[in-house]
């Protein structure tokens, strides 16, 4: 979950709702209210910052970016998945390649 | 129309409904709580919050002209519900866990699991909590557990050792209620004593009226069985096995329904309803459920026609309780959801004695229903004894007025009440209210209109009785050669107690076919004038007047049979078929000469049934024939000169010959001889030496005495020494001594 978080923060800097659409829209869906916990956790580890916008249609908001340390999170998470997919795949490809010949 | 307040939001006014503020404040109030132990707690607070005023900008841009439910409602629900973030986070935990320490470090301070390790809930609990605990470790319902600590108790007594053991070895914590699964509640909207049935019957989703049936089963056919047991006595061998079977397993039932009574909660809260039924619990539904709740209540109140101001009272009560449910509501699925019901403050104790007032509650209130019961069964069993009586009625009635008021007296007199049991027992079970007082009014009306008939009847049948007609004859009888009359009653015509051949009606009156024969006999022993035995009968009858009552009189045939010195009597008088009952008596008085003895069996007595229902008017002979009679049966009397006297040769020995003696009328008394009277009196005082001397005997060598005598190397030996026998027992300690005279009875 993080991770899929922490990837879509990597492309750029972005606050909480956009966040949520674009999970939506990668068909991932989460919660608002399950969101700003976490972002508020990272941002306590050190993963994330922030800053504040201002906007003329509501109270300011905070924009998310990522760290340094944020950043070598996220090579590590990202490491983690692709050994998990390949493990994954790993085992359930002998099924499809007996399927095939 | 709704109150439309301006309210500060992350710093714009923004105008919103009262009631959509409220439910977004216990939302806040809700997610406050919820990340209560989240480190930046605050920091995600105004995040979200910020979030929620960026939307409501978005809307009133849009055109809206204030912030409504629905509106916060979506909102709340694109934020997520306070359930739903909780669940989450321990998902998440687990997939971050094991990758980064800084990041778990973080996260270690949300809810620990509390699932491994057991305790008591402090939240969940009737007296210590033990079961609540119990049940939140094991997942399941506290009541199933509860229901289990009572089953042992009742069994073993092992539960309540086992409850004290726990409550002193767990540990108590505030325990996060189970709140997902279905729970057992008792049901207070639709409750007939305790809502017991209807809990059971929403938990396990089946009609209402099955689980109270079950309950009333065993005393339904308790009381069938009694019913069947006394009028047809098929049942008489396993007579004290069925009613040991239906009354202790009634009984059991009871026990049950008054033990789950005190155990399972009430659904007062909307919260609890809806768990109690197993629907999801959310701000949705709990509104839903309120809704309903007050729709059902409208509703009942206007069935009942309740006045005004009761009805806006309790609306009120409703709205305040709306607005507590649901703050209390989001807060309790997370925490426990049960208890706010039960005001925390309530100690273990009185605890304990609420779940024993309210078993009290229960017996007395089965008390009352065993009552009501009761006093149901003594009609129906009134109906069914009029019912056997039945044939009587043409004889007793005459006039068509009269058997229609009896007909009318028996029906509304007994029968109103009989319907009206039934009718609330079954409306109780079905959990219907009556809608109107009218049908009760319609019952108490029938019942005067029957008790009025009867009243009626009464003075219509004792018109009949107005006046006695007499009429004397003599029978002939043989002279006893042996000097000694013994009279009986024939028993040839005494069928047995079959009901196909004619119906017997307990010995006074016969019905055998199309001829009546009453028993309505007494037979009266009489110094004779002469040396002779004589036997006069008396025929008495009543009437409404004297020419009626002569009429009646004259159908009265009776007879007897002789042999030698045996009289055997007619067990009744015979009336003709369509003979009326107006009291006809017969009076046999025998007259017995001086020196000659005479016998009563014990058959008359037994046989002979004589009332007497009517007043007379003439003359004082009557005294003769109303006072009882002055003999007994089985024993032998002589006729002397001063009137029978007992020979000594009885059939019964018994030492005293009390009731007659004394049930004698003053003239009898005066005819009575001194002598005899004196020699009872002796006869009493040797009885009475006798028995004293019975009574002190025995106690004489039972005296024990009892020294102690000092004995050199330890302690006293006791001596005890019995008064005749003067033997000596030494017992060296007091628990052997008195084991001692226990076992020898010597005291």
């Amino acid at each position: 979950m993080e991770f899929c978080i922490l990837s879509i923060i990597r492309q750029g800097e972005v606050y909480p709702s956009d966040l949520v659409e674009k999970m939506k829209s990668a068909n991932l869906h989460i919660l608002e209210g399950t969101l700003y916990p976490l972002l508020t956790r990272l941002k306590n580890a050190g993963v994330l910052t922030y800053r504040w916008v201002e906007s003329n249609s509501g109270p300011p908001r905070k924009y998310f970016v990522m760290t340094d340390q944020g950043l070598q999170f996220y090579h590590e998470l990202e490491l983690t998945w692709n050994e998990l997919a390949a493990a994954v795949s790993s085992l359930t490809q002998p099924l499809t390649s007996t399927n095939n010949s | 129309m709704k109150k439309v307040i301006n309210i500060n939001f992350q710093g714009r006014v923004i105008p919103i409904e009262e009631s959509a503020y409220e439910m977004l404040k216990v939302y806040t109030d809700s997610l406050r709580r919820c990340f209560a132990n989240e480190e930046g707690r605050d920091e995600i607070i105004n995040d979200i919050e910020s979030r929620i005023a960026e939307l409501f900008g978005e809307a009133l841009k849009k055109g809206s002209v204030c912030i409504t439910d629905s509106q916060v409602n979506t909102i709340i629900d694109n934020m997520g519900r306070p359930e739903e973030l909780n669940q989450d986070e321990p998902g998440m935990n687990a997939g971050a866990a094991s990758q980064n320490q800084s990041a778990t470090s973080g996260t270690a301070q949300t809810l620990p699991p509390l699932r491994d390790k057991i305790f008591r809930d402090n939240n969940d609990k009737i007296l210590g909590g033990v079961c609540g605990g119990l049940a939140h470790y094991l997942k399941v319902d506290p009541a199933i557990i509860r229901v289990a600590f009572a089953l042992a108790t009742i069994g073993w007594g092992t539960g309540v050792v086992l409850y004290i053991l726990l409550w002193v070895i767990l540990p108590s914590r505030s325990l996060t209620g189970v709140s997902s699964s279905k729970r057992l509640y008792r049901n207070p909207d639709e409750k007939v004593i305790a809502g017991v049935a209807s809990g059971i019957a929403s938990y396990f989703d089946i009609a209402v009226w099955v689980p109270r049936l079950i309950f009333a089963l065993p005393l339904v056919t308790g009381i069938l069985s009694s019913f069947f047991n006394h009028y047809f006595h098929w049942l008489h061998n396993n007579e004290s096995f069925s009613r040991i079977v239906f009354s202790s397993f009634g009984g059991t039932l009871l026990v049950i329904y008054a033990v789950l009574w005190a155990i399972i909660p009430e659904a007062k809260t909307a919260t609890e309803k809806l768990e109690m039924r197993g629907e999801k619990v959310d701000l949705n539904s709990i509104k839903n459920t309120i809704q309903e709740d007050l729709q059902g209540f409208k509703a009942r109140a206007e069935k009942w026609g309740k006045d005004v101001s009761e009805k806006a009272q309790q609306m009120g009560e409703e709205v305040s309780q709306l607005g507590e449910e649901v703050s209390q509501s989001v807060k309790d699925t997370t925490t426990s959801v049960v208890n706010e019901a039960r005001p925390m403050a309530q100690s273990g104790i009185s605890r304990l004695a609420n779940a024993i007032g309210i078993l009290f509650k229960a017996f007395f209130m089965f008390i009352g229903g065993v009552i009501s019961l009761a006093l149901l069964a003594a009609l129906v069993a009134i109906l069914f004894a009029g019912a056997s009586v039945f044939p009587l009625k043409d004889f007793v009635l005459d006039s068509a007025p009269q058997q229609v008021l009896a007909w009318l007296f028996l029906l509304l007199f007994f029968g109103i009440p009989i319907i009206a049991f039934i009718t609330a027992f079954v409306r109780r079970l079905m959990g219907v209210k009556s809608g109107n007082n009218y049908l009760g009014y319609t019952f108490a009306g029938l019942w005067v209109i029957g008790l009025v008939s009867g009243v009626f009847l009464l003075a219509g049948f004792s018109k009949h009785f107005e006046v006695k007609a007499r009429e004397k004859q003599e029978y002939v009888i043989a002279q006893p050669t042996s000097g000694k009359l013994l009279v009986t009653v024939a028993d040839s015509e005494i069928s047995t107690t079959t009901i196909s051949s004619g119906i017997k009606v307990s010995g006074l009156l016969r019905i055998d076919g199309d001829s009546l024969q009453l028993s309505n006999i007494s037979v009266h022993v009489e110094k004779s004038s002469d040396s002779l035995f004589h036997v006069t009968g008396t025929r008495l009858s009543n009437g409404k007047d004297g020419e009626e009552a002569r009429k009646n009189l004259v159908n009265i045939q009776y007879g007897f049979t002789q042999q030698d010195s045996v009289l055997k009597l007619n067990r009744g008088i015979h009336l003709p078929p369509n003979a009326k009952f107006r009291n006809q008596q017969l009076v046999l008085t025998i007259q017995v000469p001086v020196g000659k003895k005479i016998q009563i069996d014990r058959s008359v007595r037994n046989r002979f049934f004589f009332i007497n229902i009517a007043e007379n008017e003439d003359g004082d002979d009557w005294s003769d024939f109303d006072s009882k009679n002055n003999w007994r049966t089985g024993v032998e009397y002589e006729m002397t000169q001063e009137g029978l006297k007992r020979t000594g040769n009885t059939d019964n020995p018994k030492s005293w010959d009390t009731d007659n003696d004394e049930e004698n009328s003053p003239m009898q008394d005066s005819r009575k001889s001194r002598r005899q009277l004196e020699k009872e009196l002796e006869k009493k005082n040797q009885e009475l030496d006798e028995i004293k001397k019975e009574l002190e005997k025995p106690a004489e060598p039972k005296k024990v005495a009892l020294h102690t005598v000092p004995s050199d190397k330890r302690g006293f030996f006791y001596w005890l020494q019995s008064a005749n026998s003067n033997s000596a027992v030494i017992r060296e300690d007091k628990v052997a001594a008195a084991a001692y005279i226990f076992y020898h009875k010597l005291i």
